[in-house]
């Protein structure tokens, strides 16, 4: 069935060896644009909110929380 | 259509088992039967003949029919050391009996040389059946004092390789020699075919004599680069059973290396294994110890407390292996997961039921199984891991009395698109996100119940 000469090793797209500085780097990203936002939520008022900014802002946060959280898992050992 | 199959199958059976080969003659027949550990092995050198006239390409092999214990393994090989090919057959009155294929058809007048080796289990009968902390453990052994054979043999020899000079009693069939821990039987010469004489070997045996009375083996892979394999063994001391009570300050004092009980074992772990963690149903026993080697790791064992026989034990062992070791990968988005279905237990291990799960990542397709040896498969399950809500499939495969033959690779293929990868980090933005839609909409819910200020001045 298989036929091994023609495989190669699979290895992670993603080196393991620099999870621990994708996690600093994108989680340092995602926590700077959070609160950002929530800066933003709570001293802007009523007449001086702007939506369009408010989800920009909030969709760079999550992007970057989420892979950050991700490689956070993968530097503690929880493969996902 | 599969009962008129099935009936065939058996038709068939009957009609290989029937004709044995009167002209096949066994010229010579080497036997070790090896007692040292708690299993018996027995490797037999066989020297066959063709009287006849017609080619010979079929050997068969019997097995006693009132053996004790359980045959768990057997191979045959030929002279060059090359596997030869092994189908078990039904024969009346006799459990185990093979039909071995010949690589080259046996002419009239010529000889063959095969090896076949096989390893019992539960054979080995302690006796007396419960003994005291202080006493040695004394086993026997029943077997036949000539190979059981459906040919006539026409010399044979046999050895006994004991693990100890204490030797109790065993059975006198001359020519019988006896030198150090070896026990020669024979040459017999001219031996009919199927004859049974009982050889009868009682002896010291202080091997740990310990059984894996069920393991679970589970291995998870991720494609984030990384295989996680656990263990829930019950291990279980079949030998002799302790009578009496237990004295630690006997055990403590006692510092002679020939024990019944068990106070450590050893096992081994692949060489690039890490993260290696184990524990009991109640926490971390610091007792265990990490060896690397050069090719493997050496992790040795203590369980809570002394194993005497008829106790038992329990015990989590788990490790993380890089995913290069064992998967591989084909163009078309194929993937070969090839690992080993058993892995070393201890040396000698004995293993009663073992079961495999392999936990497949999200979103595979198109599975196909490979097991080195006929094993039972199950039903497949669906289990949810970290940031999971599709769900991974888990084969399971089962198989009962295995030993360190049984330690042979699977082989898993299935198809797996990479772009799955990014299921769990968009998961997660997703989830952060909702979080985020919901702050952006509470803050423009009013639930004061009187006007805010800035209103009233406006």
């Amino acid at each position: 069935m298989a036929d091994f000469d023609s495989m190669t090793r699979y290895v992670s797209p993603v080196n393991p060896a620099i999870f621990p500085h994708l996690t600093f780097v994108l989680l340092g990203i995602g926590i700077f644009f959070t609160a950002w936002f929530f800066v933003y939520e709570v001293t802007s008022t009523k007449l001086s909110r702007d939506i369009k900014k408010e989800l920009l802002l909030s969709l760079v946060a999550s992007i970057f929380s989420g892979f950050g959280i991700l490689f956070l898992l993968l530097t503690v050992g929880i493969y996902v | 259509m599969l009962r008129l199959l099935s009936i065939l199958a058996v038709i068939g059976y009957v009609v290989c088992a029937i004709p044995i080969n009167s002209n096949l003659v066994n010229k010579n027949v080497d036997r070790i039967i090896d007692l040292n550990s708690q299993l018996v092995k027995v490797t037999a050198s066989i020297t066959l003949e063709n009287t006849g006239k017609d080619p010979v390409s079929n050997v068969l092999i019997f097995m006693e029919p009132d053996a004790q214990g359980a045959l768990a393994f057997i191979s045959a090989q030929d002279a060059l050391k090359e596997d030869l090919k092994l189908e078990p057959i039904k024969v009346d009155g006799i459990n185990d009996a093979y039909d071995v294929k010949l690589r080259q058809p046996l002419n009239q007048g010529r000889t063959a040389g095969i090896t076949v080796e096989y390893v019992y289990t539960d054979a080995l009968q302690p006796y007396p059946n419960s003994i005291s902390q202080k006493d040695r453990q004394l086993v026997r052994y029943f077997g036949n004092h000539y190979f059981y054979s459906p040919y006539k043999t026409v010399k044979q020899t046999t050895t006994v390789m004991l693990n100890s000079r204490d030797i109790e009693s065993y059975t006198k069939l001359k020519p019988v020699s006896q030198q150090d821990t070896t026990i020669t039987y024979g040459p017999y010469n001219n031996i009919e075919s199927l004859t049974v004489d009982q050889l009868i070997v009682h002896y010291e045996n202080n091997a740990p004599f310990l059984t894996v009375t069920r393991i679970e083996r589970l291995i998870e892979i991720s494609h984030w680069g990384n295989i996680a394999v656990q263990e829930n063994t019950e291990i279980y001391h079949s030998g002799a059973k302790l009578k009496g009570p237990f004295s630690r300050y006997d055990y403590q004092r006692d510092s002679s290396s020939s024990h019944h009980s068990i106070k450590a074992y050893h096992t081994v772990l692949p060489a690039a294994a890490h993260s290696i963690y184990y524990r009991d149903s109640n926490g971390n026993i610091s007792t265990s110890q990490v060896r690397p080697r050069k090719d493997w790791i050496e992790l040795e064992l203590r369980p809570r407390f002394p194993l005497f026989g008829g106790w038992k034990s329990s015990y989590t062992l788990g490790y993380s292996v890089p995913s290069y070791q064992y998967l591989f990968k084909t163009n078309n988005n194929q993937y070969v997961l090839k690992m080993r279905l058993l892995d070393h237990v201890f040396d000698d291990m004995h293993v009663n039921e073992l079961e495999t799960s392999i936990v497949l990542p999200v979103g595979v397709k198109n599975v196909q199984l490979k097991t080195p040896y006929p094993v039972q498969r199950l039903d497949d399950e669906v289990t949810y891991k970290y940031l999971d809500n599709l769900g991974r499939m888990i084969i399971k495969l089962r198989k009962e009395n295995l030993v360190e033959q049984h330690i042979q690779d699977l082989e898993i293929t299935y198809d797996w698109q990479s772009v799955l990868l990014l299921h769990e980090p968009i998961l997660l933005s997703l989830a952060l996100y909702a979080l985020f839609v919901f702050v952006i909409i509470y803050v423009r819910l009013d639930f004061s119940i009187h006007k805010p200020d800035h209103s009233k001045t406006q």
